[in-house]
């Protein structure tokens, strides 16, 4: 098996009610690739994975796979394979019938596609269950058995629709890990769609944010979470402490920002110049007790013991800041009263202000 | 008088009301009076039973059976079977392309054309047999079994539609696009995916369309012309200037032990496959 590149192309799709699910999008998914759309629910990810499949035409724009356009191809014409958000197991059929459809759809020979059926339930470690009904299985195996069907027909490109949103929080997290290792293994495109940002970030080559229709960022998990280019992306992705501001001065790639907790200086990668509006983001994890390049004053107000981390909410000029300490015998505990906070510069960023993403805590308010 | 009371009361005089004339045609079944009475015992008896298989000397030797003119209601029970042998295979495919496209293909016009697929099921018999009648006049074809069955299919062809549109709403539209996506042509995801999922509803559907079609009297009797069905003969049979024979009791007792047969199978089966699934 071999992946191709995807590429977007000015692609817009309009729905005949006249919404706008995806705006005129560009993006390019390399051969081979795990790349992840990340964003909240009707911001017009799956819109676009069936745009890929085929189940959707662009109204404007063109979908190229491996370099060919697909316009007018229907879903069976394309070497695309989708895994759906309910995975769309045929009830009827045995799971080692649900593998070979593909083949048999194709009309390979019944031999020639039970062999292959049982290579991939061995891929998937299903073997023993081949005689089995999708009903008699559990979520994870049947999760597995979407996976071998979807790759029996040597897909190109392998869409992922939200198909461990269903699982419970142990099998996730195992099968994120499983899809990565045959997405390794098989060199198969994967574009994988997820409102989860810990799958975005644990799976992905590359992730895509995308809100309302527009695609935010691309980058690699790094990228969004340390060096988000938007407001959306940064307050969608992770935690962060939001403050409002004005910028007072910019220059080398820095600027610094009057908010009302003081001015404090972080990284300017948009460009924003003096008078401009922005909002300063900091990860809860980036905090310091004492002063650092950037200090203020706060009041512990709570602690919230997390396990691997301690989270504390100070109060601070009407705000509260939230950080992040590792849960070790070394780690600083604040006092009572007034203290010393601070955060690093290259710890911050400020970025124009925009839409922020409705989850998490909501510290600018 | 508490309100449970009260209804019960209500459901028992319910039960009563739709099975005690039943109860009184089997009685009266095998009670040697003719016409038909359980209060008039005369002695019992299965003759209005062995009508069917008797010699033609027995039947001559009855005063009672010796009227009756077998070969003619074999001969229309015959033609109801021929006419439901057409009846039901085209009614389950009219209603399945019915069901499959109100489903499916979803457009503005669906809600009229549900109407007009289903006013048939609700328009009067007689103005269906006498549509037919003239419709198929105007064409030269004369009223016969070929009337019939016509003027049958518009409206049974409701009943398949009906239950399989009901199952069809069931079955998520991904598995479809699944199939489709796999690389199957429409027609493979129709005959290995829809298909399958449809036959538990399309045989319950075919029995619903047999029964429909075999007890069918008002749209049967205006569009028959000089034929006859089971139906229109029990009819014939039932207005006999002498009342009506205890046979036509006996046929209904077995169609009753038949119907009673069929949904206890019915209802065994569908158990069997709810505990499997």
């Amino acid at each position: 098996m071999r992946g191709r590149d995807v590429v977007l192309d000015g692609v817009e799709i309009v729905y005949p009610n006249g919404f706008r699910a995806v705006e005129a999008t560009d993006l390019r998914v390399e051969a081979g690739e795990f790349f992840s759309i990340l964003g909240p629910s009707g911001c017009g990810k799956t819109t676009i994975l069936r745009a890929v499949s085929g189940f959707v035409e662009p109204s404007a724009g063109r979908v190229l796979i491996g370099g060919e356009n697909q316009a007018g191809r229907a879903p069976h014409l394309r070497p695309t394979a989708l895994i759906f958000q309910s995975l769309a197991l045929f009830p009827l059929m045995s799971v080692r019938d649900n593998v070979a459809f593909g083949l048999e759809a194709r009309g390979v020979p019944r031999a020639e596609r039970r062999r292959r059926a049982e290579e991939l339930l061995e891929l998937v470690a299903l073997s023993d269950q081949a005689g089995k009904k999708p009903g008699e299985l559990s979520g994870g195996q049947r999760q597995r058995v979407a996976i071998a069907r979807a790759l029996a027909v040597e897909p190109a490109v392998l869409l992922l629709d939200e198909p461990l949103s269903a699982l419970d929080l142990k099998l996730r997290s195992h099968m994120r890990a499983e899809l990565r290792a045959i997405q390794k293994q098989t060199g198969v495109t994967f574009i994988y769609i997820t409102h989860d940002q810990g799958e975005a970030l644990t799976m992905s080559d590359r992730i895509a944010v995308m809100d309302r229709g527009r695609i935010e960022q691309v980058g690699t998990g790094d990228e969004i979470y340390s060096a988000p280019l938007t407001a959306f992306a940064a307050s969608f992705v992770g935690e962060a402490n939001i403050l409002p501001g004005r910028i007072a001065e910019a220059g080398g790639g820095e600027a610094s920002i009057d908010t009302d907790l003081g001015r404090f200086v972080g990284r300017n990668p948009r460009g924003l110049r003096r008078g401009d509006a922005g909002l300063l983001f900091v990860r809860p994890e980036a905090m310091r007790l004492g002063p650092a390049d950037n200090a203020l004053e706060g009041t512990l107000a709570r602690r919230d013991l997390e396990g691997p981390f301690v989270t504390y909410v100070f109060r601070a000029g009407g705000r509260e800041v939230t950080m992040h300490l590792a849960n070790t015998g070394a780690a600083p505990v604040p006092g009572a009263g007034a203290q010393p906070l601070g955060f690093a510069a290259r710890d911050a960023v400020i970025l124009p202000e925009g839409p922020l993403a409705k989850t998490g805590r909501e510290l600018a308010a | 008088m508490t309100a449970g009371r009260v209804l019960n009361l209500y459901t028992a005089a319910f039960m009563m009301f739709m099975f005690a004339p039943l109860l009184l045609m089997i009685v009266s079944s095998f009670n040697d009076v003719s016409p038909p009475s359980v209060t008039d015992w005369r002695g019992f008896t299965t003759k209005w039973y062995t009508f069917f298989w008797d010699a033609p000397e027995t039947l001559r030797a009855d005063p009672v059976l010796r009227a009756l003119d077998r070969p003619r209601l074999f001969a229309c029970t015959r033609n109801s079977l021929q006419v439901a042998a057409v009846v039901v295979p085209l009614a389950l495919l009219l209603g399945l392309a019915g069901a499959v496209f109100l489903t499916r293909w979803r457009s503005r016009l669906n809600g009229l054309l549900w109407w007009i697929l289903l006013s048939p099921m609700l328009a009067p018999g007689i103005v269906l047999g006498l549509s037919a009648l003239v419709f198929w006049g105007r064409l030269g074809v004369d009223a016969g079994l070929f009337t019939v069955m016509m003027a049958q299919l518009t409206f049974v062809a409701g009943y398949p539609m009906l239950m399989l549109m009901a199952r069809l709403q069931r079955q998520p539209v991904e598995l479809e696009e699944a199939a489709l996506d796999l690389g199957a042509t429409p027609a493979r995801v129709f005959a290995r995916i829809t298909l399958p999922f449809l036959a538990p509803a399309l045989l319950s559907s075919g029995v619903i369309a047999f029964l429909a079609s075999m007890e069918n009297y008002n749209t049967t009797m205006f569009a028959r012309g000089p034929a006859c069905t089971l139906a229109t003969e029990i009819g014939a049979m039932a207005r006999n200037p002498n009342g009506h024979p205890p046979v036509i009791n006996a046929m209904g007792t077995v169609i009753i032990l038949m119907t009673v047969v069929a949904a206890t199978a019915h209802s065994l089966l569908a158990r069997r496959e709810a505990g499997r699934a």
